[in-house]
């Protein structure tokens, strides 16, 4: 008999500080003081940035988790923290070589990261990644749903 | 159109299985896992759904939902410690997980006329929280 256990969405967050600049090179620089503003600073500035990964599945009925912690924290670090953590984004992660590391970008590339990793830590029909969250600032947040992603 | 109401309770609880071993246990739930307990201020966030009523503009009274949560929530888990004095907590680990299922199962049966619960969310500390939205 296949018991039936309630699907649930756990979030969970974490924290890391990171240092970038806005400024494309597709762009002349008055472009990219007139989108990016103070943003543009050449000298680049910093935020406390926080991801929320809301997982999706079924409760465990003996643990009573739908996803284990203890994975979900070590894979968080692996792919996100510990690569991000006192970071200057556009000098030090390579994908902020070629793309702007707006809060979107950004997004989308702890978005890609997390995927990318994820069967590997939780292989099978396991819980899965639904919504990535990530707050700039307390007033500019950023989500990349399981339902529109590209 | 969805209608959201916070309350807090304040409780301890011990995560641990009986049908997992002392290490098994350790490592799920780690520091949690203390047979002595901790506690926390959980905040629960419950979510209902309807259409406003065209006389009154409500979806269900806010005080209504108020009597509700006290009666069936706060009244029975606050200042508890859940493992033994709320049942089904002496059967099943009470994550917090569990602990949202339980609190929708409790409300649920309550919330009628036009308004229907969507979703109870059940924050365990600022970086852990967990939403149940009934049977999917």
């Amino acid at each position: 008999m296949t018991v039936r256990t309630p699907t649930v969405r756990l979030s969970r967050r974490y924290e890391f500080f990171a240092s970038h600049r806005l400024h494309s090179s597709a762009m002349t620089d008055a472009e990219n003081v007139a989108t990016y503003g103070k943003c543009n600073n050449p000298h680049g500035h910093g935020h406390n940035y926080e991801v929320e990964l809301t997982v999706r599945g079924a409760v465990d009925p003996i643990t009573g988790r739908v996803v284990d912690l203890v994975l979900l924290d070590r894979l968080a670090e692996e792919q996100i923290l510990a690569p991000f953590r006192y970071r200057n984004l556009n000098e030090e992660v390579a994908a902020f070589r070629s793309t702007v590391p707006t809060t979107e970008n950004l997004g989308a590339e702890v978005d890609r990261r997390l995927r990318e990793a994820w069967p590997k830590t939780f292989p099978g029909s396991g819980p899965h990644l639904e919504k990535v969250r990530i707050w700039e600032t307390e007033r500019n947040i950023c989500e990349i749903a399981a339902e529109n992603r590209q | 159109m969805v209608i959201s109401k916070k309350v807090e309770f304040s409780a301890s609880h011990v995560c641990r299985s009986s049908q997992l071993t002392d290490s098994e246990n350790e490592r799920v739930y780690g520091p949690a896992a203390n047979p002595l307990g901790h506690g926390h201020n959980y905040v629960v966030e419950v979510a209902i759904e309807g259409d406003p009523d065209p006389v009154t503009g409500m979806i269900l009274d806010l005080k209504r939902l108020k009597e509700i949560l006290d009666e069936k929530v706060l009244d029975v888990y606050d200042h508890r410690l859940l493992n033994r004095e709320v049942s089904p907590f002496d059967r099943i680990v009470p994550t917090v997980e569990n602990i949202a299922i339980d609190i929708w199962n409790r409300i649920a049966p309550s919330i009628q006329g036009r308004a229907r619960l969507y979703s109870v969310r059940v924050h365990e500390t600022s970086d852990l929280s967990v939403e149940y939205r009934g049977a999917e």
